[in-house]
């Protein structure tokens, strides 16, 4: 397992590396967590010609809470926040970070990195993308902010510009009486999911507002289900409720067939996986503790 | 119970601790890839990308140009200068050209087309990427019924695709279907495709050395006397110029058998170097791709006979065996599988026509279970497919078709003698373990609520020791009979005691059984005896069967140190007589203040085993002449007690002993997402006597979590045009600890009438969780008429099998004809 040959750069900041990536050009790759981006190139299903290590720069990682915004330094590791008392507070995103891959992946990766590599089958951005969440992207030439819907475009496509990188990720607190949860089929810990699934809604009395349910691994990018929520939106959620959810997301998943399952299969697993997702967020907009878990097969 | 004195002397029996635990998980342990030499340069493999291929042309001139390539080898370059490996069987399986790189074809994806030599293992994968191979592709053939109907032929000398085929047939078939009150037909079952995944990979650093014109291998290959045999011919070199030395193994489970192609690339590019070392170390993918995957079989065709109580007494059916692109070990498979040929039941008559096909996929070898687990399988799905279309419980069922406790040792209807066991009080253990009668209780009221509890057993055989003469079965010209195995047992110049043994150990602690064996010889303590263990041909105690494979240690090797030991024993008593003026029988062995000794009882007088070697090594002017044939240094080659078997009639002892194993396992079917989840796990082991319990039970273990990976994650996977799917651990899902259920453990002990200690080889483990949840599942879906016919079953198989059910495509596989 060896990779290409590649020139190595340590940034000293994110503003150099963005500099580098516009001296350098073509060929160049931010290096944060690795946690993908080296087993493809010991693979040699990439092979950069550059790379720019983030990873010794200071400052890029932390989680704080801004009035109504939490703000995620782009280094920071899932760990971090899997263990952060302050992003507990949003317990979509807790589910999120406890449940990415391994301990190991889960101390190397980096949320930044998951968002910017937007593997169809990656965890942040089906989670975030239940959320009210953008993206603060830094360039030699300035910085600008983009809603997470707008900055992933495709399957391993966003809208950074060659000479950008994400120096920060921030998440709108939900409301109070709101709740969500991710909840991922795996065949193993540290393999990607055959299907997941993000609810977060809000509830006003029984009755759900805001619901956002989106399909992870089942389509080029995440799938925001306007059927599913339009089931939910403005109505207390009962069995026939869940079901015509369920059943709105088997109709919008958009799977193929591959080594975790058959396509009917994925859109089965993602109809079950919402039922379970939607109850466990409707017991936490109650203020009740509802633990989940990735569903391990 | 209270113990008797010599019961507390012995340590064999004791659940000692392993001897070779402080170097292992203190991370001092000395694995192949630890060994470096200077100069030493990698060997990268080009691999295919086609499954089959012709070869157009193989250019290497950019790699060769590239700066730190040493050279290139080519297929062609291994052909003019090496013979083609030996075939283990006869024609149309001899005529194949099996060459380490493909000469003008490609027969699987990932088979070696050229290989590259450079100073670093970075730039030999660089420069497999320079080599240009052109290919012609042609059709692809990955299922072994299509391969059979030879419309495309993977090696042409052969002009089929058959590798082999035989009629196994014993009592009287016929007239037992014509009496039969039941007959049960069954379709298809098939035994799926998977590899045990050996945490080591493969790894070989080899040197052909000018000078003396050897060869020298240090290298983690788990049968390395077979190897050298294989290579010698190959190389065109005398066996004796071949040194291969093992260290530590990190796993093997069989699948480091046939790496012996690879081991003559890295000589051959050796030579080529000039006699710089050369070394290659497999990544993942590689061994996923391209090292060795455990045998895929089909069962077609099956008819069962059986009498008004459910009693099977006849069954005929179809085998296909899968053997992937090259035999390399098979078609042994071909016969290996007989040595359980009515597993753990007691029917007399069957005919079963085993055929054998190659197909353009990974070769197969040896893997955990090896042959037999496939047919094991296959049996407990006859008998539960039986028993549930006769609605006689699945333990019921079982107990009208074991043998009995007093039936053994048993002759099986093909020759084989079972020593011992007592399946029926293996169930009773399980099912205590397990709670059965709650368990039923549980699924009922499940049942009632919708959900789908399956209770199933796996009975199964780990037949070890095996007799070669079964390859002859296969190949009458075979020169292959009987099994032996060489220890050998000295004391060194300063007295220590010092056994070698010729297996090479991959996490069976025989450093720590051969001690407690060499420790009930000579009455001492087992930390006073050093065990070397790992191959080395020129310690010259390994003969033409060592290694470690097969489930024997605990009887051959042991058999063999124990051997040694008493050789020893003998040598020591009669100089310790003539040291100490006493007569043999007044001397008894044990440890004195200066460590092991022999004491005179009469007198007290004693002489340490320092003083023992003293005299023979380096004080011998005292030894009289009559003494002068002792050498402290005592080889001995125990040998299995076999004939050669009936080839005509396929008939006779193929193994000496045969643990059994016997697993309950509870399955869920999650409502929803299908997936199977194990609720319960009972593993209840019978390998006759215990020379280490934890040792046995650690093996129970690991053997279990193999099978539970096998029936629920782990598959090997090929796409219609022969591509590999699962050549990652991200499609290929080893099982971990994760995914294990807490096991119950249970033992009965039978002791082996056929070994010195009762012991019986274990270790395989017979592949018992495939039954046992294959089995459960059956149960838990058979009141929906679906019936579990792979061995391999996930949420997605499951949720497949009751869609087609629902809708009503599913196929009635299964047909009965009730007589009465």
């Amino acid at each position: 397992m060896y990779t290409a040959a590649f020139e190595y750069h340590r940034a000293s900041s994110l503003e150099e590396a963005a500099t580098m990536l516009s001296q350098i050009g073509e060929g160049a790759k931010i290096l944060a967590g690795g946690q993908s981006l080296i087993p493809l190139m010991k693979l040699r299903l990439a092979a950069p010609s550059h790379l720019i290590d983030i990873g010794f720069t200071s400052g890029g990682s932390y989680i704080r809470e801004e009035g109504r915004l939490l703000r995620l330094g782009a280094l920071t590791s899932h760990a971090e926040i899997e263990l952060s008392p302050v992003a507990q507070r949003i317990a979509i995103v807790h589910d999120c970070a406890a449940g990415i891959a391994d301990v190991q992946v889960r101390n190397r990766g980096t949320i930044g990195g998951s968002l910017a590599e937007a593997d169809p089958s990656g965890d942040w951005a089906t989670a975030l993308l239940a959320l009210s969440a953008e993206v603060h992207l830094i360039s030699p030439a300035g910085e600008r902010t983009l809603a997470l819907d707008d900055f992933i475009k495709d399957a391993y496509t966003t809208a950074l510009r060659s000479n950008e990188v994400i120096a920060e990720i921030r998440v709108h607190v939900p409301d109070a009486g709101s709740g969500g949860a991710y909840i991922c089929l795996k065949r193993a810990a540290p393999v990607y999911a055959t299907a997941s699934v993000a609810v977060e809604l809000k509830l006003e009395g029984n009755v759900c507002r805001q619901p956002a349910i989106v399909l992870g691994c089942v389509g080029l990018r995440p799938i925001r289900v306007d059927g599913a929520e339009a089931a939910l939106r403005g109505r207390e959620i009962d069995d026939v409720a869940l079901e015509a959810a369920g059943e709105a997301v088997r109709v919008a998943a958009d799977p193929e067939s591959d080594m975790r399952g058959s396509a009917e299969y994925k859109r089965t697993v993602a109809g079950a996986l919402v039922k379970r997702a939607l109850r466990a967020a409707l017991g936490r907009a109650r203020g009740e503790i509802v633990e989940t878990s990735h569903l391990y097969a | 119970m209270v113990k008797t004195e010599t019961e507390e002397k012995n340590w064999v029996g004791r659940p000692v601790p392993r001897k070779e635990e402080n170097r292992l998980l203190r991370g001092r342990g000395k694995f192949a890839d630890d060994i470096k030499l200077r100069n030493m340069l990698y060997l990268g493999f080009v691999r295919s990308s086609y499954a089959h291929a012709r070869i157009v042309a193989v250019d290497t001139s950019r790699a060769q140009a590239r700066k730190g390539v040493v050279s290139v080898l080519t297929g062609p370059e291994i052909a003019s200068e090496t013979q083609p490996f030996l075939e283990i069987g006869p024609e149309p399986c001899a005529k194949i050209k099996d060459y380490p790189l493909a000469v003008s074809k490609i027969r699987y994806q990932g088979e070696p087309v050229a290989a590259v030599l450079a100073e670093s293992p970075a730039l030999a994968v660089d420069a497999v990427e320079l080599v240009d191979v052109q290919y012609e592709p042609l059709d692809p053939v990955v299922d072994v019924e299509e391969a059979l109907k030879d419309e495309s032929v993977l090696h042409e000398e052969a002009a089929t695709n058959r590798v082999w085929r035989g009629v196994f047939e014993y009592g009287n078939v016929d007239q037992a279907f014509a009496e039969a009150a039941y007959v049960v037909d069954i379709d298809r079952l098939h035994f799926h495709r998977f590899s045990s995944t050996p945490l080591e990979t493969n790894v070989i650093l080899a040197q052909w050395d000018g000078k003396d014109e050897r060869i020298y291998y240090w290298c983690n290959n788990s049968f390395p006397s077979f190897a050298i045999q294989f290579l010698a011919a190959h190389l065109g070199v005398p066996i004796d110029r071949i040194r291969v030395e093992t260290s530590d193994i990190g796993g093997s489970f069989g699948i480091k058998i046939t790496s012996y192609p690879q081991m003559a690339v890295c000589a051959l590019a050796s030579r080529k170097a000039g006699g710089r070392a050369v070394k290659w170390v497999e990544t993942r993918s590689e061994h996923m791709l391209a090292s060795a995957h455990g045998n895929e079989r089909t069962f077609r065709r099956t008819r069962v006979a059986l009498d008004r109580q459910g009693v099977i007494t006849a069954l005929v059916s179809e085998h296909l065996d899968d053997c992937g692109a090259y035999p390399r070990y098979e078609p042994l498979g071909c016969v290996i599988w007989s040595q359980v040929f009515p597993g753990v039941y007691r029917f007399r008559n069957a005919r079963i026509d085993f055929t054998q096909a190659v197909t353009n996929k990974c070769p197969v070898g040896p893997n955990r279970g090896y042959s037999r687990m496939q047919h094991l399988w296959f049996l407990e799905r006859v008998v539960d497919i039986c028993a549930h279309q006769l609605a006689i419980p699945a333990d019921e069922m079982r107990l009208r078709n074991y043998i009995r406790r007093e039936e053994f040792p048993y002759t099986t209807p093909n020759g084989c003698v079972y020593d011992s066991g007592n399946y029926a009080k293996m169930l009773d253990v399980a099912k205590a373990l397990i709670g059965w009668e709650e368990w039923k209780k549980k699924q009922a009221s499940a049942r009632e609520e919708g959900r789908l509890i399956g209770i199933g057993i796996g009975t199964t055989l780990d037949s070890g020791t095996n007799n070669f003469g079964q390859s002859q079965i296969v190949n009458p010209a075979a020169p292959f009979s009987g099994n032996s195995q060489g220890a050998n047992c000295k004391l060194d110049i300063y007295g220590e005691v010092v056994v070698a043994v010729g297996s090479c150990p991959q996490g069976q602690g025989h450093e720590t059984t051969a001690a407690q064996v060499v420790a009930d010889v000579l009455n001492i303590h087992p930390d006073t005896v050093t065990v070397r263990t790992g191959f080395d041909t020129e310690r010259n105690v390994h003969t033409g069967f060592s290694g470690t494979y097969a489930s024997q240690f605990a009887v051959s090797g042991l058999s063999a140190v124990h051997g040694a030991a008493q050789k020893l024993k003998h040598e020591m008593t009669r100089l310790a007589a003539f040291a100490l003026q006493a007569s043999s029988d007044d001397l008894e062995f044990g440890s004195g203040s200066t460590g092991p000794e022999i004491r005179s009882r009469s007198t007290g007088a004693s002489i340490n085993y320092w003083g023992l070697s003293n005299i023979v090594n380096v004080n011998s002017a005292v030894l009289p002449p009559e003494l002068h044939d002792i050498t402290l240094n005592c080889r001995y080659v125990w040998r299995a007690p076999f004939k050669v078997p009936d080839k005509e009639k396929k008939y006779g002892s193929l193994t000496l002993t045969y643990a059994s194993q016997l697993h309950i396992a509870v399955v869920e079917i999650e409502p929803e997402t299908f997936i199977p989840r194990i609720l319960d796990y009972a593993a209840v082991d019978d390998c006759g006597t215990r020379i280490n319990p934890p040792i046995v039970e650690g093996q129970v273990y690991g053997a279990t979590a193999h099978g539970i990976g096998a029936a629920l994650m782990e598959r090997c996977v090929y796409d219609s045009l022969g591509n590999m799917l699962t050549s990652t651990f991200s499609d290929y899902t080893p099982i971990t600890a994760m995914n294990m259920p807490n096991v119950k453990y249970g033992h009965i002990e039978t002791p082996s009438p056929h070994s010195y200690s009762g012991a019986k080889g274990m270790g395989e483990g017979g592949a018992a969780p495939l039954h046992a949840i294959s089995a459960a599942l059956q149960d838990a879906l058979s009141a929906r008429g679906i019936v579990i016919a792979d061995s391999f079953n996930n949420g997605d198989s499951l949720f497949r099998a009751l869609a087609e059910q629902k809708s009503g495509q599913g196929t009635k596989p299964v047909k009965v004809e009730r007589r009465s």
